[in-house]
């Protein structure tokens, strides 16, 4: 019963720091405007709702699906150290992002950029990959691991190709591209990704309980009636395409998903992942909210790229919730 | 009623044949030990009855049905596995972790009944875990984390339990509990158990029957007092060395030694 309220009483506190990060981050920036100036003043308000709130929130639902994302990939490869990015899908759309950049086709498509179409080609073509390599590798993730760092590695050889062969403007685009952020929000891009994200979220919210038994090792997992290979590929392409659709929309934005599902298993071990996934997706989101309210302040005039704040800030902050974790860390 | 029958079942990996022209029958209600030296293909057996690996040819028929037409879910009812040790290090409960088995039982949401919470309560008693039911699975000892795993197993409530060297970790102590967990389980329902064991004294004192592979082949199947009579030679063609074997003082039972 103990435990019962501890998890009610963290979920609480986790929706709390949510709602707090989505009411307060829209009113800071290099100017920082309050609520009451924002219905007043006509200029200000389209600052605030056409750029800051569509903003906040693709910070939020980015963060929290890749924090969610990590997580899955974490108990699918049973491995503390696989991230979303861990099959190369980031790298497949930063290198799709990087051809679109450079045929420098200025055209807008549904709203979207031709380099977010670019990028989400990319990620779909190394999807395609991982796929083939996780039905043909009978139950060995470690080799659909090894075949993503190998996607990886191509894909981030042919953008240095480009980088190099690129001219000034291009190769800038490209290496700002890298580093991720949602500073190109709009309703549009936040249409983009929150419909996949939802069906990924219902869809995988349902099937959590195969997750806690696929972390049980093959042989149990099978044994308590789990399809071992059919579950996981569920998992990886699932997860592959909302990646694909996250990473696009806002380039690969390191640490959140690795941290976020690590720093709730600290705040709560034993968790299962259907609360687990939860926990996640309110502190990754948060956390990206932050770090994006911090890139846009703490450089003015200029904004830094969220992803350099993300490690900066992640980093630390993790090595000390992991040195003050008496246990080991495990999934 | 048989539980479990094998026919004319062969295996390889790849071009390496593992087993050959398995035929074996185990009633119901048997404890069978399946003994033999490392790479007979003991483990493998095992691996086909649980459904682990699928069969090129041959039978395989767990109480009346062809396993290899059944799904994940239906196999799940029937024949329950537990491993020499848990590959990865579980980070749920010992109450969660038992609770996993009750999955193939509980809807689409995976919220547990009343009867599923009484199963696994259960369970978690009749292994004598109960008192660590809401420890983290790696802060327990190695006796505890075995006799949980058991515990998982007899949640599944299958007629069939399959036992891979369960024991090889413990001490003589914690082997004794985890025996006599079996024995609680067996006397409240009808068990068909088959364990893997290098164990000789292991194989006679907790088993009714015993199968031995050589070579990817059955080399013995029957009753352990068969068996007995044709030790200690028996023992030698099985894994190529000597044993001993004493009978003790005022006890019908036997202790088998590769000492000399």
């Amino acid at each position: 019963m103990k435990k019962t309220n501890n998890k009610i009483k963290t979920l609480l506190v986790l929706i709390t720091l949510s709602l707090i990060s989505l009411i307060i981050c829209p009113m800071i920036g290099i100017n920082f405007i309050s609520y009451e100036n924002a219905f007043k003043n006509q200029e200000l308000a389209f600052i605030f709702f056409s750029i800051r709130i569509p903003r906040t929130l693709l910070a939020f639902f980015v963060g929290g699906g890749l924090a969610v994302s990590g997580m899955i990939y974490q108990a699918v490869f049973r491995n503390p150290l696989a991230d979303p990015y861990t099959l190369g899908v980031s790298s497949g759309a930063s290198l799709g992002a990087a051809l679109s950049i450079i045929a420098g086709v200025g055209i807008n498509a549904f709203g979207l950029s031709f380099v977010t179409l670019g990028a989400l080609l990319g990620a779909i073509a190394s999807i395609v990959l991982v796929y083939l390599f996780a039905c043909l590798k009978e139950n060995n993730s470690n080799t659909i691991i090894l075949a993503g760092v190998v996607i990886a590695t191509i894909c981030s050889g042919c953008i240095m190709f480009l980088y190099y062969v690129g001219n000034k403007h291009d190769s800038y685009r490209i290496i700002r591209w890298i580093m991720g952020g949602v500073d190109g929000a709009n309703y549009n891009l936040l249409i983009f990704i929150i419909i996949p994200l939802a069906i990924f979220l219902i869809v995988t919210e349902i099937f959590m309980p195969f997750l806690d038994l696929l972390i049980t090792g093959d042989l149990i997992a099978h044994s308590r009636g789990v399809n071992v290979k059919k579950t996981r590929n569920f998992f990886i392409i699932i997860t592959a395409i909302t990646i694909g659709f996250l990473v696009s929309a806002c380039g690969p934005i390191g640490f959140v998903g690795i941290i976020s599902p690590h720093a709730c298993r600290i705040i709560m071990p034993g968790i299962r992942h259907r609360m687990l996934s939860v926990y996640s997706f309110l502190l990754g989101g948060s956390f990206l909210v932050w770090a994006d309210a911090l890139a846009r302040t703490v450089a003015p005039p200029s904004e830094i790229p969220v992803g350099i704040i993300t490690s900066i800030i992640g980093g630390p902050l993790f090595l000390i919730m992991l040195f003050r974790e008496k246990n080991q860390i495990i999934l | 009623m048989n539980a479990i029958k094998i026919k004319n079942l062969d295996f390889s990996y790849k071009n390496n044949k593992v087993l050959s022209n398995i035929n074996l029958t185990i009633e119901k209600n048997q404890k069978w030990a399946l003994i033999g030296k490392n790479g007979a293909g003991k483990s493998t057996l095992i691996k086909i009855i649980a459904g682990f690996l699928k069969i090129p040819n041959g039978k395989l028929i767990l109480l009346d049905q062809d396993i290899s037409l059944c799904s994940a879910k239906i196999r799940s009812k029937i024949v329950a596995y537990v491993p020499q040790n848990l590959e990865i290090i579980i980070p749920y409960t010992v109450f969660d972790f038992v609770m996993l088995a009750r999955f193939r039982s509980m809807g689409i949401f995976g919220i547990p009944s009343c009867e599923d919470i009484n199963i696994v309560n259960e369970a978690l008693e009749l292994c004598d875990i109960t008192h660590v039911k809401n420890r983290l699975m790696n802060s327990l000892s190695g006796g505890e984390i075995q006799r949980a795993v058991l515990a998982g197993a007899v949640a599944q409530q299958t007629p069939i339990l399959l036992l891979d060297e369960p024991t090889t970790f413990l001490d003589p102590y914690h082997q004794r509990q985890f025996f006599d967990a079996i024995e609680r389980i067996k006397s409240t329902r009808e068990l068909t158990m088959l364990m893997i064991t290098h164990d000789i004294n292991t194989a006679m004192s907790q088993c009714s029957h015993v199968a031995a592979i050589v070579d990817g082949k059955i080399f013995f199947s029957g009753t352990k007092e068969k068996f007995k009579g044709l030790c200690p030679k028996i023992l030698f063609e099985i894994f190529g060395i000597d044993f001993d074997c004493y009978k003790c003082e005022n006890k019908n039972t036997y202790i088998f030694g590769a000492w000399n």
